[in-house]
Formats: C-alpha cells, sequence, structure tokens
C-alpha cells in the first residue's frame, strides 16, 4: 500500500514560513482514484453479486459458443428430448439439439445486442443532451421537443417497422432500430444534469480561467454527469435485451437456426404444457441479465463519483 | 466620466474601465447592476474594490472577464487591458485573454474545484490550456505552484480530490490554479470570505508573497474593510452599482470624505474602543428595480440636505482622491446659491446623460 503517514511537522522539508504548523495535515492516506472506486463499490453488497453473477454468464456466453462451434444448431432425432448429461446439462429440446449450449449462444447474442444498442444510445442521448442543456435557450426548445416526439412515438412498432424493412433476422439492423428509439431517457437525463452544471461554481472557474465550450462540456460537465449516464446505460442494457426478446418472440428479431432467448422462449412456448422447464431456462437468464444489469449500475453510479464519501 | 487621473494611457497602465454599464433586463425591469463604473488598475498595483451585498463588485469583475450571462449585458463602456478594448475583440481572443492575462479566483473554494478532477490536475490542465507544454511539463509546473502557494507535500497533494482537502487547502488550490500562467492582473473576488479568521490572514499573507513575486496586479474585491486595509493601495468604494468614493487606502481611511464610506468605516468594531453598541448605517440597499432619484445614498445619509434630489457631482476632493457628493471638498455642505449651483449641476448633467434605452 502507499500509506505514507505525515510524519511530525518536524519531519517537513522546504515549507514556506507562511504555513503554519497546525494548519491542515490531514492523516488521511492518499488513495488513488481506482483504489476508492474498488472501496466503495464494495460496499454495495447486491452489486457485488450481481457483477460476480454477470461475470459469469458472460465468461460462459463466450466461452461455450466458442468451444463448441456450430454445436448450437445440430438437431438429432435420437437424442430427441434426451435426458441431462455431462455434456448437455439441461437435456436436448425436441430437435434433439443441446439445450445448455443453445442458451448460452442465446445469452451472446442477447448480449452483443444490448451492449451494442446501449453504445447507439449513450452516444446519440449524450450528444442530444448534452448540447441541449449546455445552450439552452431555443436549441434546447428544439431539441426536446424532437425527444418528446420521439417519446410519443409506439416503440416497438417503429422497431417492427425498421425490422421488417430493412431486413428481418439481421443482428445489426435489430441493434440500430432499437439504439435509434431508445436515447431519450439518457438524453433528458443528461440535458437536466448539464442545466444544473452550467451555473455551477467550478464550471464559472472553468470560463474564468480560459476554458472553451468544448473543453467546458468535455472535461468539466460531462465526467460530473457521469451517475446519471452510467444508470441510463445499465437500464438500456436491460431495456434492450428484453427489448430483442419481444422482437425474436414475434419473429422479426433473430430466427432459428440461429439462437437468441427470444426465440429459444418462442420454441418452447408450443412445448409448454407438455416440458414447461424449457420455457424456464431463457426465461430465467433473462431475468438474471436485468436484475444483474441494475444492479450493477446502481453499485457503479455509487462508486465512480468522487464526491460520495466513504463513511467513517 | 471624467478624466481626474493624470497617469492614464501611460506605460504603467494595466486596466482601464471607462464609464462601464452593465444592466441586466430582467421580467420586472432593468437591473443597473454595473451603472458607469471607472477606474484604473496599474502594473503591480492592488485595487481593493469595497461595497455592500449586491453593489455591482462581482458584476465589474465578471464584466471584466466578459462572463456575464443573460439576461445581463454590458450596454456601455470600455474596458481597456493595455489599451486594447476588451468589449471588442472576439470571443477566442477573450478565452486567450481569461487565465493568461487576467486570472480570477473566487469566494467559494468549497464549489469552484471541479469534484471530480484532482487538484494536480486540474492546475495542469489551466496550464495546458495556456502553454503549449506536455502534460508531464504542466504536471510539475502544478507540482511546483502547490509547493508556491505553501501546501506541504505537495506532490502527494496533486493527487488528492477537492473534497479531501479543508477549505483553506482549496482556496490555497485554486490561487495556485489561477497563478499557473503568470497572470499580469488576479482579481480576487472576496477570496477570504468563506474561510475562518486564522485561515483568512494566511490566505492574505500568501498572496502579498505571491504579489510581490510575480509582479502582477490585483483587483481585490471584498466587504471586509479589514482586508482592505491589509492588502490593498488604492480603494474604490461602490455603492449600487456606482463608485463612491475612489481614493489611496490611507486616506479613505483617515479623511473619507463620502457619508458612505463613513458610515462604513464606522461599522467596524475598533480595538480598545468601548461601545455599547456597533454604528451601522440604518436602512438598506435601495431596491436595484426602484432607484431613487438623486443621490442613491439619500435616504440612509446622515448627511441629505434638499439638493441631494439631483445626482450629485462626482469630483476631486483632494490629490487622487475623488467622491460622488454634494459636500463642498472640505465636507461642508455647499453653498445653495446661484453661483455655486449651475457648475455643479452641469457637471451632473453630464452623469445623466449617458443613460441609453
Amino acid at each position: 500500500m502507499d500509506r505514507v503517514e505525515t510524519p511530525d511537522t518536524k519531519g517537513r522539508t522546504a515549507v514556506p514560513a507562511n504555513v503554519s504548523e497546525s494548519e491542515e495535515i490531514d492523516l488521511t492516506p492518499i488513495r488513488t482514484y481506482w483504489q476508492l472506486v474498488r472501496q466503495r463499490f464494495v460496499r454495495h453488497r447486491l452489486a457485488v453479486i450481481a457483477l460476480v453473477a454477470l461475470a459469469i454468464l458472460v465468461t460462459l456466453a463466450v466461452v461455450v459458443p466458442l468451444a463448441t462451434g456450430d454445436l448450437y444448431q445440430q438437431t438429432g432425432f435420437a437424442r430427441s428430448r434426451g435426458p441431462a448429461t455431462l455434456e448437455a446439462p439441461l437435456g436436448y429440446d425436441r430437435l434433439g439439439i443441446n439445450l445448455f449450449v443453445r442458451l448460452m449462444k442465446g445469452t451472446q447474442t442477447s448480449l452483443i445486442i444490448g451492449l451494442a444498442a446501449v453504445l447507439i444510445i449513450v452516444g446519440i442521448g449524450t450528444l442530444v443532451g448534452s448540447i441541449a442543456g449546455y445552450a439552452g435557450g431555443w436549441l434546447d426548445n428544439l431539441l426536446m421537443r424532437m425527444v418528446d416526439v420521439v417519446l410519443s412515438l409506439p416503440v416497438l412498432f417503429i422497431i417492427l417497422m425498421i425490422v421488417a424493412f430493412f431486413g428481418v433476422g439481421d443482428v445489426r439492423v435489430v441493434i440500430i432500430a432499437i439504439g435509434i428509439t431508445g436515447w431519450t431517457l439518457a438524453a433528458r437525463l443528461i440535458r437536466a444534469e448539464f442545466l444544473a452544471l452550467r451555473n455551477a461554481d467550478f464550471v464559472q472557474a472553468a470560463r474564468a480561467l480560459g476554458a472553451g465550450h468544448r473543453r467546458i462540456i468535455m472535461r468539466h460537465m460531462l465526467p460530473s454527469a457521469m451517475a446519471p449516464l452510467i444508470v441510463a446505460a445499465a437500464l438500456g442494457v436491460a431495456d434492450s435485451v428484453v427489448t430483442e426478446a419481444a422482437l425474436s418472440f414475434l419473429g422479426f428479431g433473430i430466427s432459428p437456426p440461429e439462437a437468441s432467448l427470444g426465440n429459444m422462449l418462442t420454441g418452447a412456448t408450443t412445448l409448454f404444457l407438455r416440458d414447461p422447464i424449457q420455457v424456464f431456462y431463457p426465461g430465467t437468464v433473462l431475468i438474471l441479465i436485468v436484475l444483474c444489469a441494475s444492479f450493477l449500475g446502481d453499485g457503479l453510479r455509487d462508486a465512480l463519483d468522487p464526491r460520495q464519501k466513504i463513511a467513517d | 466620466m471624467q478624466q481626474t487621473d493624470p497617469r492614464a494611457g501611460t506605460p504603467g497602465e494595466l486596466l482601464t474601465i471607462e464609464g462601464l454599464k452593465t444592466h441586466f433586463y430582467t421580467q420586472e425591469g432593468t437591473v443597473r447592476a454595473v451603472d458607469g463604473v471607472s477606474f484604473e488598475i496599474r502594473d503591480g498595483q492592488t485595487l481593493g474594490v469595497v461595497g455592500e451585498s449586491g453593489c455591482g463588485k462581482s458584476i465589474t469583475a465578471m464584466s471584466v472577464l466578459r462572463l456575464i450571462e443573460r439576461p445581463g449585458r454590458i450596454v456601455d463602456g470600455k474596458v481597456m487591458l493595455r489599451g486594447k478594448d476588451m468589449l471588442g475583440v472576439s470571443e477566442s481572443e477573450m478565452r486567450d485573454i481569461r487565465g493568461n492575462q487576467i486570472s480570477m479566483i473566487f469566494q467559494e473554494p468549497m464549489t469552484s474545484l471541479n469534484p471530480v478532477f484532482t487538484c494536480g490536475d486540474q492546475i495542469a490542465e489551466t496550464v495546458e490550456l495556456h502553454a503549449a507544454v506536455g502534460r508531464k511539463e504542466a504536471w510539475a509546473r502544478a507540482v511546483e505552484m502547490l509547493t508556491q502557494v505553501g501546501i506541504p507535500e505537495a506532490a502527494r497533494r496533486a493527487k488528492q480530490y477537492p473534497h479531501q482537502l479543508s477549505g483553506g487547502m482549496r482556496q490555497r488550490v485554486m490561487i495556485a490554479m489561477a497563478l499557473s500562467t503568470n497572470p499580469e492582473l488576479l482579481i480576487a473576488d472576496e477570496p477570504t470570505t468563506a474561510l475562518d479568521v486564522t485561515i483568512q490572514a494566511q490566505i492574505l499573507e500568501l498572496m502579498k508573497a505571491l504579489r510581490e513575486r510575480n509582479k502582477m496586479a490585483i483587483m481585490l474585491i471584498t466587504h471586509d474593510l479589514g482586508v482592505v486595509a491589509e492588502m490593498a493601495d488604492e480603494v474604490v468604494v461602490m455603492y449600487a452599482g456606482k463608485v463612491m468614493e475612489r481614493a489611496e487606502v490611507n486616506t479613505i481611511y483617515e479623511r473619507p470624505h463620502n457619508p458612505y464610506t463613513k458610515g462604513l468605516l464606522s461599522s467596524i468594531p475598533r480595538m480598545g474602543e468601548k461601545r455599547e453598541r456597533l454604528e451601522v448605517i440604518k436602512g438598506v440597499v435601495p431596491n436595484p428595480l426602484n432607484l431613487p432619484t438623486g443621490c442613491l445614498f439619500k435616504r440612509r445619509c446622515p448627511y441629505a440636505m434638499p439638493v441631494c434630489d439631483t445626482p450629485p457631482p462626482v469630483r476631486s476632493v483632494g490629490p487622487g482622491h475623488i467622491s460622488r457628493c454634494w459636500l463642498t471638498p472640505a465636507g461642508e455642505p455647499p453653498l445653495i446659491g446661484e453661483d455655486a449651483l449651475p457648475e455643479m449641476a452641469d457637471e451632473s448633467a453630464q452623469e445623466l446623460t449617458v443613460m441609453p434605452r
């Protein structure tokens, strides 16, 4: 540890005479930013659990499809509805597809869509929100009315239209469709934060010391607006994953033989009465992703904010 | 405004403000926050700007840096830096002046530092902004500045966040940041108001030492006459957006002319003086939306006379000493005769004519 204890005042060197000895020598050890972040994050029990769960899920979603190749779409009637074995911990479905492998491939697809869509959401949201909040006036009005328009649209139908028009089953189209309809919340949060920050003393001070608009936005305002942005991103991941599932469920998202949590659910519903456990698997993973993303967002928001003091 | 100062335009002239008017156009009406303020600051000089809250001190400072935001606007006047009118330059030139030639420190050290960056980062950023140096050099300069403002273990402190420092330390960081570019003029807006008394004295000592070392001028905005006595060479007393009196610091304390200045001085407690109550200036600052006609101070002034319904003249009452009052230079009520008034009314008429809109 770089715990440097401040020695007795006599031990110090080259202190200008005008600093009285008694003044403000606090003994707080200096911790780096990331040490502080870790400390604050660890205090969030749920967030830690979410992080661990998500880490396991992500690892599986990366490793299993890599190791098994196209096993997730290999049918085999001999194995139809076969029991759980070591190679297939969740057994086989009606077509003899290894359920565990397919579930992991589906998780991978869903996570990729969720993360990529969130990048678009956060990108557009930050751009629109920061310009509106910083500029204020008519530009703010114009942009926010634009947000209202997007908000008033029935999002799922717009996404369906985009996907139907540009290509059913194309991952990229799904990502873009979710991205360009979902940025309004992020934009509003960033705008609200910027409106408050615009008159903050430290922004005034930066201006008085000659910082330009871009520098003020990028260096001084955005980092302070990080907390709501992270929450918006976490919620965005959860939202996008659910939207993708809904799309695939309706047959507009990822279609078989490609795997996604949504189309696994569709497949499972036809068997619901005979084999309800097959609905349970993708459903559980979906819920897990959504919950973990929100808890993680909560924990990160508190951890990344340097103003949050560590109690005691 | 009148040219009482023969030094105007001399090489030592750093900042000249002439007839500056900053008005705020609010829904309820126009607030003349700064209404025809003139003064100048020479190289290495410390000018104290004194007045009650809301008298336009800070707005004057912000106007100098052109940081006035809607609904405020600089409507008239000149702000000359080394003979160049800053109200005419482009915004990008202005950005170059801010922080480079003129720096500013603020009243609230608690909130004037960006909470998400380390102190060193913030100083280094200012250095990078104005000088063509790399990250490493900028950081070295930041640490050097922190040492200069008397922060022990500067290298270590530079890595700390503002919330990990006390108020006095933060103000030192602010000062280090403002001085990191070697400005010619430092505007200090109530730099010690938020600090407790012992720290105040230290910060003032520090500012004095740095002033000598860097040969910079300071425009010290404060309502604390004790701070002014300690620091300033010359004093401008403001009231309701106007300069009431201006003189060398000793003159202000020993021979104040304006009743407002006298009122301010008598409301400071003095050591070794036994008194039941401290004297106060009666009444409150007039509503900026509804200023009285004539002298703005007349309702609170113990010397108020009928003539005060006419705006008082600004005139020289001694060497380098001007005052906005009807009292004669000797402090007597004016002779309201046919011979005295027209000339004075003429002077005051000049004041009245420059009121646009």
